[in-house]
């Protein structure tokens, strides 16, 4: 007999019964197919969304090398000492016993809620660790339970900082007297290092904390996820190549267990270290133009002819990018805020450039014909203009002077007059063929846009008022409301050094960059060139700037002296510009100082000595002068 | 039948019996039984030494005069080599003593060693550490660093009443601030257990990345005299590697200990004094 007819023989019940079973089967069958094949993805997501954590470890960021490979921003070791609070757990649930047992003897209105008594065990357990960290340090520390409750709340994953960067000698200290077995692990993880303090504080720029990190190819982007801060740059190079300098962020994924605490990796991926950059600047140039700025407000720019690159760019005051590392205090940010050292006056600060706009004014009269070598003024220390009486800097006068003699001396009077003949629209025009209305384009964020080269349409637009020929003579001089950054003046007296019209000043470095092929636009004669260079070469021999000689080195300078009506009262600004070697010229440089009320600047007086140990060093290193 | 399987069972039945009652017990109890058992076997340790002594004592007898003679003369030769080092570090130790005072500088803290033979030798996939013959008997602080003429040994882990356990720096509960020679900053010395048959050794981490170890010339590392523990400048170990984090903030590499750890016979163990400054 075989099954089947076995089958036949049962009860019609039993046989009811079997077949409900079956179907029944076929149903918890088919529904566990369905969940198996078609429903996998989505339980599993839940599944590992319920018990996977994603933390985000940031990548250290690239080091800053100068020219000849000096570090200039690197990362420095950063020491702490940490619980993780998952280790901790038998020690809270003991504590929160112990402590319930005491408020079992105390009446129950003094008795605090459970959460609360919660929060207490919490914060009794790693005050004892914080304790015993403490004692060998020698330090008293304190723990808040907020802040142990926003880490249960919000980072639980991540390690509880008992203390943050610690010094190597405390870091030394914990490492031997901590037992390893302790739950205090001693961590070192970055932060942003500066070797030269303050150095090119203000190019270099500096990088502040986030937690926003790019996590776009990073795996378990559904998870939920704990991120460690990294850094970001928020000026300067830090800011501008902040793609480049951001390392990989690696990231660590957990299995957890119902209460959220770490049970065992699943992934590991380290952090990469971002890339290096190499930029222009050479330190030691920087070093010297620092030092010679002193305690001065101003700029100096030195820049490379040939290549573009920029040497120096230095602006005072400033402050030490290692108190902004690993984070800025309060206290810090007030002093810089207070001193007015955030602004990189290279390429932030719009000044009157004064007399070392008689280049232009010149160069706008010999071109289109309104002056040339012979051309005489004479100079009895004023000039006036209309009812207004305009004085030169000489209030005894300088004779009578050629375009030679008053560039040699800066002499006003001669651009007074002359600068009435060219008239403003061709000064103007003349400025704005060297670019003096536009930014540099350096690869810097927040360079100044709002340059101003006066024309008749400026004045209208803006002010609604008529240019006036005192309004000339102003100009002409370089004051009124004519407005550069001294990178733009250092751009310009490159630019004219290479008998070009513009100058675009690049602080990344690359060895093998070429010269930059000459243009030569810059529509002047030879004649009128050189009668400029002339002039400017004697005012370095013996003229407004003749402390800038270096030995054995041809030099054009010129220097200003613009003078700032403010409603506080007269402010001086003390320029110079020069380049060299007169013959083939490899590097321009700017000074710009910005005096204090009462101070009584000149530019060759003041700003010539900062540019003389820049230019002295350069022709050093270059071999062309013997090393003092 | 069932009473033949009883009386098989019987032993497990007993073992469990014990095992159960252990866990029982409470946890002092336990811990002064495992005392009681440790005291009671050292006097077998130090027996089997001081068999070992009088074993190489009579290995000596067998020598020859003229060796005994000649190995006495090098003995006199280091005696006289020592004599002139202990003078020359009284001296400086008198220099140190002076600045000190000049300049008024905290005293650095001074030690006093106190030697003590290695009764029992346990360096295994378990543990590594070594027993001395003087414990509570002789004062061994427990944390007392450890050490021999050829650097670091150790740290005491624990005192027993005429025996002092120590972890040796191979031992993965050992870690150390230290320092490569001419260089200040400091790196974390940790112990690794080395597999049979190669040399005992341990790793280094948190290596600042301008710290360059060239090929062929390997790198002494050596204690920072910074954790507080240890004093400065004694020999850890060689290091002959070092590599880069994928991260690029630090290398580390594995540093190789002397071989000597496995044959030394005594160490001394330092102990604080109290400062007199």
């Amino acid at each position: 007999m075989n099954i089947i007819e076995i089958f036949r023989n049962y009860n019609a019940r039993l046989r009811l019964v079997t077949y409900l079973l079956l179907v029944m089967l076929m149903v918890l069958s088919g529904g566990l197919a369905y969940r198996q094949l078609f429903k996998y993805s989505e339980y599993s997501e839940k599944g590992e969304r319920q018990s996977l954590r994603r933390i985000i470890v940031p990548g250290p960021r690239g080091n800053i090398y100068d020219r000849d490979g000096r570090l200039l921003v690197g990362n420095r070791p950063r020491y702490s000492a940490d619980v993780f609070l998952n280790e901790l757990r038998p020690e809270f649930r003991a504590e929160f016993k112990k402590l319930r047992d005491y408020y079992d003897t105390i009446p129950e209105d003094q008795v605090p809620k459970t959460g609360d008594i919660n929060i207490e065990a919490r914060r009794n357990v790693v005050q004892r660790y914080i304790n015993q960290v403490g004692k060998i340090l020698g330090r008293s520390l304190e723990i808040n339970s907020k802040d142990i409750e926003r880490h249960f709340g919000q980072q639980l994953l991540l390690r509880f900082p008992l203390i943050n960067d610690m010094d190597p000698e405390e870091y030394a200290l914990l490492l031997e007297q901590i037992p390893v077995q302790s739950p205090i692990q001693i961590f070192a993880s970055n932060a942003r290092y500066y070797p030269y303090g303050s150095l090119a504080a203000h190019t270099l720029g500096w990088a502040g904390n986030t937690q926003e990190m790019d996590t776009e190819n990073l795996p378990g982007d559904k998870l939920m996820t704990f991120q460690e801060r990294g850094y970001e740059g928020k000026s300067g190079i830090e800011k501008q190549f902040d793609e480049e300098l951001q390392g990989e962020s690696g990231l660590e994924i957990w299995v957890v267990d119902p209460s959220g605490f770490q049970f065992e990796p699943k992934v590991t991926n380290t952090p990469i270290q971002g890339k290096d950059l190499q930029i222009t600047l050479d330190s030691e140039l920087q070093d010297i133009a620092e030092m010679a700025l002193g305690d001065q407000k101003g700029a100096a720019i030195a820049l490379d002819t040939k290549r573009g690159d920029i040497l120096v760019m230095a602006s005072k005051p400033d402050y030490d990018l290692n108190d902004l590392s690993p984070y800025m205090s309060n206290a810090v940010a007030k002093d810089i805020n207070d001193r007015g050292a955030w602004i990189n006056l290279a390429f932030q600060g719009l000044y009157s450039p004064g007399s070392t706009f008689k280049i232009v004014t010149s160069l706008a009269g010999l071109r289109n014909g309104f002056i040339d070598g012979e051309t005489m003024s004479h100079c009895s220390g004023s000039y006036t203009v209309g009812s207004r009486n305009f004085r030169c800097w000489n209030r005894l006068g300088h004779g009578d002077v050629t375009l030679h003699e008053s560039i040699k001396h800066s002499c006003n009077v001669y651009f007074y007059q002359h600068g009435q003949d060219i008239g403003v629209n061709y000064i103007s025009a003349e400025a704005r063929r060297f670019h003096l209305d536009q930014p540099t384009g350096v690869e810097l964020p927040f360079e100044a846009t709002k340059m101003i080269v006066p024309s008749r349409e400026w004045k209208r637009e803006t002010r609604n008022q008529a240019w006036y020929p005192g309004d000339t003579a102003n100009f002409s001089i370089g004051q009124g409301d004519l407005r550069v950054t001294p990178l733009q003046m250092a751009c310009f007296t490159a630019a004219f050094a290479r008998k070009e019209t513009e100058f675009k000043p690049t602080i990344i470095y690359d060895p093998y960059r070429q010269a930059i092929p000459s243009k030569r636009d810059i529509k002047a004669s030879d004649t009128d060139y050189n009668l400029i260079l002339d002039g400017m070469e004697a005012a370095a021999i013996d003229g407004t700037a003749k402390l800038i000689k270096v030995p054995g080195v041809r030099i054009a300078a010129k220097t200003g002296t613009a003078q700032v009506q403010t409603p506080d009262g007269m402010r001086h600004l003390a320029w110079s510009i020069c380049f060299a070697p007169i013959e083939d010229p490899e590097i321009a440089i700017a000074v710009m100082i910005d005096g204090q009320f009462g101070d009584s600047l000149g530019g060759g007086s003041t700003s010539v000595p900062i540019a003389q140990p820049i230019l002295q060093r350069f022709f050093e290193k270059m071999g062309h002068v013997a090393s003092r | 039948m069932s009473k033949e399987r009883n009386q098989r069972l019987r032993p497990l039945i007993a073992l469990g019996l014990v095992l159960f009652t252990w866990i029982l017990i409470p946890t002092f109890f336990k811990k002064v039984t495992e005392d009681f058992f440790y005291e009671f076997q050292a006097p077998s340790w130090i027996g089997g030494t001081l068999v070992r002594n009088v074993q190489k004592f009579w290995t000596g007898r067998m020598e020859s005069k003229k060796s005994l003679i000649e190995e006495g003369r090098d003995l006199a030769r280091l005696n006289a080599t020592l004599q002139y080092q202990i003078q020359q570090q009284d001296s400086l130790a008198a220099q140190v003593d002076r600045y000190e005072e000049l300049f008024n500088l905290p005293s650095l803290p001074t030690y006093q060693a106190e030697v003590g033979r290695i009764a029992r030798r346990d360096t295994n996939g378990w543990w590594q550490e070594i027993t001395i013959h003087k414990g509570r008997n002789f004062e061994i602080p427990k944390g007392a660093p450890v050490v021999y003429s050829g650097g670091v040994v150790g740290k005491v882990r624990k005192v027993n009443m005429t025996t002092s356990i120590i972890d040796l720096i191979t031992s993965p509960n050992i870690r150390l601030a230290a320092v490569f020679e001419g260089d200040k900053r400091p790196v974390l010395y940790q112990g690794s257990i080395s597999t049979p048959f190669t040399p005992p050794k341990g790793t280094v981490q948190n290596v600042p990345t301008d710290i360059q170890i060239s090929k062929g010339h390997p790198r002494r590392l050596i204690t920072s005299g910074l954790g507080g523990v240890f004093p400065e400048g004694l020999t850890i170990g060689w290091v002959q590697t070092l590599e880069a984090s994928s991260d690029g903030l630090f290398q580390s590499g594995e540093v190789i200990l002397s071989d000597e750890l496995n044959t030394i016979r005594e160490v001394a163990i330092l102990r604080t004094l109290e400062s007199d400054g």
